[in-house]
């Protein structure tokens, strides 16, 4: 199903989920555990500060040389049997992909986990061109099946608790109802089995791309992804091009990083390094491959001023430890990625136009750039978005007055002390003008100013 | 790090994540431990293509050819990473890597001198000209998708053991 963008709605969403109880319970739940896993996995790191100093410049070296290292990658993939496709926006990837899926008469497709595929609302187009899509990933599958989009980009159904899962299995499925999570687990390991076997086509994402290589590599736990990507006889794999590695050499300090930072584990279960389609000889791998790199504005954002944001390894870590995300979940960010980095991709891929409330979410408490393994400086880029939509002139026309008003009468002894007095009188006026805003619920000015009170 | 280190660091790490660990010094040793490991777990498959993998199959006599209808993959893997406790599974040579993820169980027997110290060795050496596909596993699939609650067993196996021979 399609999902509207609701990031405008910030803070209606906001009030809905503080509202919400359930949701609330689950959000706290999940920060304790995430905190404590996380300190629990690092813990054992000695130079963890020098691996994130290397893990940076990694990534750095890949922004500063992005058009190179897609061309490396593009060749190096191309070499190794797969078919590469460029596509420049959220259109033209799904229409790239129905195409590859349709002419092969592919109907049941199944997915591992992807947001890039959730960014470019993959599933709807495929669905109205007649194909079943099945997510495969169990936060994915519970979602898919409430109609819902990923509130977390690394727990997809993080905002549901057992219970829900539980009621949401026995109605869907016909099976007895249970909120065990090992057994649902393997309820959702019967009803997918099924599916794998008989698709006709798999669709996933990737964590990493390697140039020298043309490698894909799929960082996961459950094993849906090696399931999606090695079991159907054709695997269309989409991600975006900041995902780029130089060489597989650079690999194992990300994944020193990655899970570690996103759940808290030394490794995860899973790592998939595949390069290029089934060959002569081999008895692995789909026969077919091909690999679609979206732009969708990421060109645009490496030359802009926020491009660090591109550094991000879609860990999730920002979120776990924001106490805006911690609070309301993800869903209220209205659109793909929540939390921090989401944030900041929200405003650059869809426009100051549609998301501005979001780029106040943050205390700036620096949190999220505390535990960011690859250093993207966050809190830095929030607030050059915010200086963006005051420019931009998105800001609230009442606190853009009152800010010009105060920036004159900063710079001038004789109107600061005018506009005092003039507060000071007219308050009453201000505060009913302000209402529920922040001025509204201001404390007077004091009747005499400080700086008349010093001897 | 000496070869018995490299091992014994191997070993834990993969039982922190949860795999069973088993280690035999003389190969004579190995039916035992196959037996005891695989137990009732049939049918096996077992691809029968190297020296440890012929000495295996012949232990079993209900096999299947079919990995997709096997309860247990028993299978010599390309090699290990003591950093992690990973075990690490290459489609190079026609092997079918996925015949380790579609059982219930997966037996894997790695030689002692295929243990990698660090994930950067294992990478240095893999990465000229990688195959098909390169799958590195630590312990059994799983998931915390509801809850955060670990839950063992998604579409991988929900047993792994590793043999060191």
């Amino acid at each position: 199903m399609s999902h509207e963008q609701t990031s405008l709605a910030f803070r209606e969403n906001t009030v809905r989920a503080l509202e919400d109880t359930a949701l609330r319970a689950a959000m706290k739940q999940a920060a304790d555990t995430f905190g404590t896993k996380r300190a629990d996995a690092f813990a054992p790191v000695a130079d963890l500060e020098a691996l994130r100093d290397r893990a940076s410049a990694i990534r750095e070296d890949v922004l500063a040389n992005l058009p190179m290292y897609v061309d490396r990658f593009v060749a190096s993939a191309t070499r190794a049997g797969a078919t590469i496709h460029r596509a420049k926006d959220a259109s033209a990837a799904r229409e790239i992909i129905a195409k590859i899926l349709s002419e092969r008469g592919a109907k049941r497709i199944v997915k591992g986990k992807s947001m890039v595929s959730e960014e470019v609302d993959l599933n709807s187009h495929l669905e109205a061109a007649g194909m079943e899509v099945v997510e495969t990933d169990l936060g994915e599958y519970i979602i898919q099946m409430e109609g819902e989009s990923p509130s977390h980009i690394i727990v997809p159904a993080i905002h549901k608790n057992r219970r829900q899962v539980g009621r949401l299995f026995a109605d869907r499925l016909g099976v007895p109802y249970t909120e065990d999570p090992q057994a649902l687990t393997k309820i959702a390991r019967k009803a997918l089995r099924e599916k794998f076997l008989s698709a006709d086509a798999g669709v996933s994402g990737a964590n990493f791309a390697v140039a020298d290589t043309g490698s894909l590599v799929l960082v996961t736990n459950e094993g849906n992804g090696r399931m999606v990507t090695s079991v159907p006889p054709l695997h269309v794999a989409i991600l975006s091009i900041e995902k780029m590695l130089p060489s597989l050499t650079d690999l194992p300090a990300f994944l020193r990083l990655l899970p570690r930072s996103a759940t808290g584990q030394t490794m995860t279960s899973y790592v998939s390094v595949i390069t290029g389609p089934r060959k002569a000889g081999d008895a692995t791998g789909a026969k077919e491959l091909h690999i679609v790199l979206l732009d969708n504005g990421r060109t645009e954002i490496l030359a802009g001023e926020s491009r660090d944001i591109l550094k991000c390894i879609r860990c999730g870590a920002c979120m776990n430890v924001c106490p805006v995300y911690r609070t309301v979940g993800g869903h209220a960010y209205g659109w793909t990625y929540p939390g921090p980095m989401g944030i900041v991709l929200t405003t650059l891929l869809t426009g100051m136009e549609k998301s501005h409330p979001l780029v106040d979410a943050s205390t700036l408490c620096g949190a999220c750039v505390e535990v960011c393994p690859v250093r993207v400086p966050l809190t830095d880029l929030i607030l050059g978005l915010r200086q963006r939509k005051v420019r931009d002139r998105f800001s609230n026309p009442r606190e853009r007055l009152g800010m010009e008003a105060f920036g004159k009468a900063a710079a001038s002894p004789g109107l600061f002390v005018l506009g005092q007095r003039l507060a000071g009188a007219f308050w009453p006026v201000v505060r009913a003008l302000g209402g529920k805003d922040v001025a509204g619920r201001m404390p007077a000015p004091a009747k005499t100013p400080f700086r008349r009170r010093l001897p | 790090m000496s070869g018995a280190d490299r091992e014994r660091l191997f070993l834990k790490n993969a039982a922190i994540a949860a795999a069973g660990t088993h280690s035999v010094s003389d190969p004579r040793d190995l039916p035992a431990t196959l037996g005891r490991v695989v137990a009732s777990d049939l049918p096996v498959y077992c691809p029968g293509v190297t020296e440890l993998e012929k000495a295996a199959a012949a232990l079993f006599p209900v096999r299947v050819d079919d990995y997709a209808a096997a309860t247990v993959t028993v299978e010599e893997v390309f090699g290990a990473v003591a950093e992690t406790g990973t075990i690490v599974c290459v489609s190079a040579g026609g092997r079918a890597v996925q015949a380790g993820l579609l059982p219930a169980h997966h037996v894997a027997i790695v030689r002692r001198e295929r243990i990698f110290d660090t994930l950067d060795d294992l990478f240095a050496a893999v990465s000229g000209s990688p195959p098909t596909n390169i799958t590195l596993v630590t312990g059994p699939s799983r998931t915390a998708d509801i809850e955060l609650t670990l839950a063992i067993g998604v579409h991988g196996p929900e047993r792994l053991d590793i043999i060191v021979a």
